[in-house]
């Protein structure tokens, strides 16, 4: 038990110090803060009238973020897979940066969530036996399920391989190597759900299509593994822990593979809906191209279909896919493409038309936006954190040392 | 009763009378049922002492209810269950409370009913689509009858009603076809809609209905037989109630709004901030799961007004029809005016795809 | 006043001069009437039956009137001003249940004096067939008594208004129908509405809706004006009225010109 504890204050500690660069980069983070709380307190406080959302358009922002950040969770696997599946050694040594990862994208995720709840403090009707849940019956029940176990999952199998090495004392594989197993299957799963989660709506044509899942998935891990390249060229350039090529390689190979179906697929929707023609393309059409006079979305899409095209083909290239300088720059381009595909392409247009044929806009309130920067800011605090942490103990920076518990 | 549960007796009165300055009059939690509050102050205070350490917990959130009445029972409707679920004793109580807490929130005597449903009986609307002149009076009979949130910011209509084109075929519209380029021919006269379908105008405004060149088309919750909305529903807030209406408990829901992306008709509203109800105007014969005032951030919908039609009566909109377009009766007697309806004439489902078995039916004559 | 002017009756009819100008008086003097007691609101079409608003109990009105149309809104009271429809010899459908009526005939701007100042089959005297012919009075009600906007030139006043009895209306045999229960009369041509309405599928009812519950059945003649049910090119039956205010734009919509565009591509 002394170890655990010591674990703990060993870890906080570790992560509390930090370089100037460390410092600009939390305090940065912290801005959004502010904002947040009073966004959040205005919110608790008025109701969702605060946001751009109305009967026509009632699932928004909050939403769209979620769904997205399900998806960047769910991401994660692309480092554990080839960790454990295909035994890739490099990979196999900063497989717990992935599941850091995944632990803070759930973290953000249920922020979304109680951003998007009208009453967040009945939450509890959910928990079986003190309230009700209606599972198997709603996909909504299923999500919190599978995101819950996801979390735990995560937590778990990485802070226990993290205590193990801190501790210095070798995993036990029957333990370990079972959650990481499920852990694999799982991510699949919590994207499924939420893919099944829109799709089982005939009332909304644009999600009802059984291409949604894989369409998430697919997305999922082109965008999961984006940010994975990212923080780790960040990692490589600030800390002593040396990430192999080879694990960004295949990385962006990954994302080469995955974006290039996902966008396989939108072409085959836009073909299905589009050359029909009939009312259940009324939303396509709205957000590619407007309409009834009504064009907000369609920068938004074009500038998604961009992003993640030329993302694409820019990583077809072998010499600028291997050229890190620039990596990073088209990794984010394809994650700022996805993220709208799925937010604001996704989820606002399944609201537009409404099932009896309105048209409408939405525009995000200042106040949303607040709360949503705010939601990312807590997120990326979080995740800053935990890889801080981890990379400390996978240099071996913080290890366990019986005689500093003496002094 | 509750005094025997609270160990009060070494507490002085100035003790007591101490407390009142740490606001716990706020909690308002009868330590018994975490029910009504007392009629003494004093007596009050000393349940105070019963309350549990759960109760204490959402005081943060008690904070921002300024208004103690409100406040009051705003505890102890917090911690109560799924209405569906609860004992008589329990709906009793929580009626009760509700009632205490309306009467004084709108300054008149508030009922709020818990009538069952009534064996024998289906509930089922028939609405005349060829009759419907657009005059929008259902609708706001709806609002007056159901107590909706009525202010600029915040308007609540359960009932839309659609002004669809009859369509107008003409000359000058041939050559407006696409391009022939894209080697698909369309008919100019295709980019104007004609006949009843969901593209019509919801926000139509002339001097006077109808208007020669327009068919309308309410349309409000269908009461689905297989409603999609219950089915999604994480918590079972809103259920399908033994005589056919589908009910939500306000206070169970968590506005997640499942339910109003998962219904094809449109027929659910949000609260999205807290309602605005004029006292004067607020109609104080209500049900628990009918038009009882509704708050912040919770779903609600038509219910075929349950607090009249549960005691024999036609729901607002089908006595406010000028034209007697709106019919309502029992499906399950053949005399009723909905099952003649069904023997005689043309009946349709809205979106009968959608296979959610309406119990909301359109005619024409 | 109806009962002064039947006392007089006798008089009156020797002094045609004098008659016509009471009834000119009487004439100018309903509208007047009418506008003293501005808080009535309409129930089902304009001018026809009229409900007036007033507490029945603590609270509750027996009608809620539109600010914006001067419709009726809402029901407290389905059964405000109502009596019995049994009374009525006809065969409606409503045998298992109450039936209620609100009268016709004091809702009537003229029926007080008809038959009395006028139509008293001395000034002027009855007419002899039932040839339509230019009528100079009843402008207001009918325009123009030669192109009667019921029946498309098939029937004249006489088929429906008791030729010497004018506070009856009349059925095929020549009997006298009351103004109270109009759905005698129109059922002489419109059978199958007759027949709907008789079912509670045509028409409007108010209070129970069980089958054997109590009811207010409307008749004809409360939605339908029998001297123009042809609305001219609307050709509905039912008169054009102020429709209620539109719903408020969802945010982030100025105006309703999207509504307009009907392009499909
Ligand atoms: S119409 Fe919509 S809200 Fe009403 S029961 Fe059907 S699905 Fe539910
Ligand atoms: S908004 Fe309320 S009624 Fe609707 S699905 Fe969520 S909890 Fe159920
Ligand atoms: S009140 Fe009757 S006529 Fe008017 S819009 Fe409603 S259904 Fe149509």
């Amino acid at each position: 038990m002394n170890k655990f504890i010591k674990f703990i204050i060993d870890y906080v500690v570790y992560v509390a110090k930090g370089g100037p660069k460390f410092y600009a980069w939390m305090g940065f983070l912290v801005l959004f803060v502010g904002p947040w709380i009073y966004g959040s307190y205005t919110q608790a406080t008025h109701g969702l009238i605060v946001t751009g959302l109305t009967d026509q358009v009632s699932w928004g922002l909050y939403l769209a973020n979620f769904v997205f950040l399900v998806g960047v969770a769910a991401g994660a696997v692309t480092v554990v897979f080839p960790a454990y599946v295909y035994h890739h050694e490099p990979m196999h040594k900063v497989t717990v940066l992935g599941e850091m990862l995944a632990v803070a994208a759930v973290i953000m995720c249920l922020l979304f969530v109680f951003m998007h709840l009208g009453r967040p403090d009945r939450a509890w009707h959910m928990i079986p036996y003190l309230g009700v849940l209606n599972f198997p019956s709603s996909m909504l029940t299923w999500d919190v399920l599978v995101l819950s176990v996801y979390l735990i999952l995560n937590l778990v199998g990485g802070f226990y391989f993290l205590y193990k090495k801190y501790v210095d004392e070798p995993l036990n594989n029957k333990f370990y190597l079972p959650i990481i197993f499920i852990a694999i299957v799982w991510a699949i799963s919590i994207h499924t759900v939420t893919a099944f989660f829109i799709n089982t709506m005939p009332a909304r044509p644009m999600w009802h299509h059984s291409m949604m899942p894989i369409r998430f998935i697919t997305t999922a891990f082109a965008a999961g593994p984006a940010l994975i390249i990212v923080c780790f060229l960040i990692i490589r350039q600030n800390t002593k822990l040396w990430i192999e090529d080879s694990v960004i390689d295949l990385l962006s190979t990954i994302i080469i593979f995955c974006l290039g179906i996902a966008l396989f697929l939108t072409m085959s929707e836009v073909v299905t809906e589009l050359y029909a023609s009939t009312e259940h393309s009324f939303a396509l059409k709205y957000l590619m191209f407007g309409k009834h006079g009504l064009h907000d979305l369609v920068p938004w899409f074009w500038t998604s279909v961009v992003g993640m095209v030329l993302g694409f083909i820019l990583l077809l290239v072998p010499r600028i896919r291997k050229n890190y300088t620039v990596l990073p720059y088209i990794c984010l381009m394809i994650f700022g493409g996805v993220w709208i595909e799925k937010g604001m392409a996704l989820m606002i247009p399944g609201s537009i038309p409404t099932p009896i044929g309105e048209f409408s806009l939405y525009e995000p309130t200042t106040l949303e936006l607040f709360n949503c920067a705010g939601n990312w800011a807590i997120g990326f605090i979080v995740l800053t954190i935990l890889l801080k942490g981890a990379i400390g103990i996978l240099l071996g920076d913080v290890r366990y040392a019986p005689a500093s518990a003496n002094r | 009763m509750s005094k025997k549960l609270i160990p009060t007796k070494n507490l002085s009165d100035e003790q007591l009378e101490g407390c009142e300055g740490l606001g716990l009059q706020a909690l308002g939690i009868d330590a018994e049922r975490g029910g009504a509050v007392s009629s003494s102050r004093r007596q009050f205070i000393r349940n105070v002492g019963g309350v549990s350490a759960a109760s204490m917990m959402g005081a943060a959130a008690l904070m921002t209810h300024s208004d103690q009445a409100q406040a009051k029972s705003t505890w102890a409707e917090w911690f109560q269950g799924n209405y569906r679920l609860m004992t008589k004793k329990e709906k009793a109580e929580a009626i009760a409370r509700l009632e205490k807490r309306y009467s004084e929130e709108y300054g008149k005597k508030v009922t709020v009913d818990g009538t069952d449903a009534q064996e024998g009986v289906l509930f089922g609307y028939a609405l005349n689509i060829q009759k419907c002149i657009g005059c929008r009076r259902c609708v706001k009979a709806c609002v007056k009858e159901n107590n909706q949130s009525r202010s600029k910011e915040q308007e609540m209509e359960w009932i839309r009603v659609l002004k669809m084109e009859k369509g107008e075929f003409s000359k000058d519209k041939m050559d407006d076809g696409y391009p022939l380029d894209y080697g698909v021919q369309v008919g100019g006269n295709a980019y104007s809609a004609a006949g009843v379908v969901l593209e019509g105008e919801h926000y139509y405004d002339p001097e006077k209905v109808p208007e020669s060149d327009s068919h309308y088309m309410p349309i409000a919750c269908m009461q689905c037989e297989k409603p999609p909305c219950v089915k999604v529903c994480p918590i079972r807030t809103t259920y399908r109630e033994p005589d056919g209406p589908v009910v939500i408990d306000y206070n169970w829901c968590i506005g997640c709004r499942m339910c109003i992306g998962a219904c094809p008709y449109w027929a659910r509203r949000f609260n999205w901030g807290e309602p605005h109800l004029p006292k004067e105007e607020m109609n104080p014969k209500t049900h628990y799961l009918g038009n009882r005032p509704r708050m912040k951030g919770v779903v609600e919908k038509c219910t075929f007004c349950l607090q009249r039609t549960r005691h024999g009566r036609y729901p607002a909109c089908v006595e406010v029809c000028p034209v007697g377009a709106r019919k309502f009766g029992n499906l399950l007697d053949p005399e009723s005016e909905v099952r003649r309806i069904l023997d005689r004439k043309r009946v349709f489902r809205l979106k009968a795809e959608a296979n959610t078995y309406p119990k909301f039916f359109y005619f024409v004559d | 006043m109806v009962n002064n002017m039947i006392i007089r009756e006798n008089t009156i009819m020797k002094m045609y001069p004098l008659s016509v100008i009471l009834a000119t008086l009487l004439f100018v003097q309903t509208p007047a009437a009418f506008s003293e007691e501005e808080k009535k609101c309409f129930e089902s079409r304009e001018g026809a039956s009229l409900a007036i608003p007033k507490e029945i109990e603590k609270g509750w009105p027996n009608v809620k009137c539109s600010p914006d149309t001067g419709g009726v809104l809402w029901w407290g009271d389905p059964f405000d001003g109502t009596i019995p429809m049994g009374e009525m010899p006809i065969e409606a459908d409503y045998s298992k249940g109450e039936a209620v009526v609100k009268p016709r005939e004091n809702q009537l701007k003229l029926f007080a004096i008809c038959g009395v100042g006028c139509h008293n089959g001395v000034f002027p005297p009855f007419p002899k067939d039932k040839n339509p012919r230019k009528l100079t009075m009843h402008t207001d009600i009918i325009p123009d008594s030669l192109d009667l906007q019921h029946g498309r030139g098939g029937i004249w006043c006489l088929d429906c208004h008791h030729m010497t009895k004018r506070k009856k209306l009349v059925d095929n045999f020549g009997n006298e129908i009351s103004f109270n229960e109009p759905q005698k009369l129109c059922g002489k041509c419109h059978g199958p509405i007759y027949r709907d309405w008789r079912e509670g599928i045509h028409g409007k009812r108010i209070g129970g809706w069980a089958s054997n519950g109590k009811k207010r059945w409307y008749v004809c003649t409360e939605c339908h004006n029998p001297h123009d049910v042809q609305q001219g090119d609307l050709n509905s039956g039912f008169a054009q009225l102020k429709p209620e205010q539109a719903p408020v734009l969802p945010k982030g919509l100025k105006n309703t010109d999207h509504e307009r565009i009907h392009k499909h591509h």
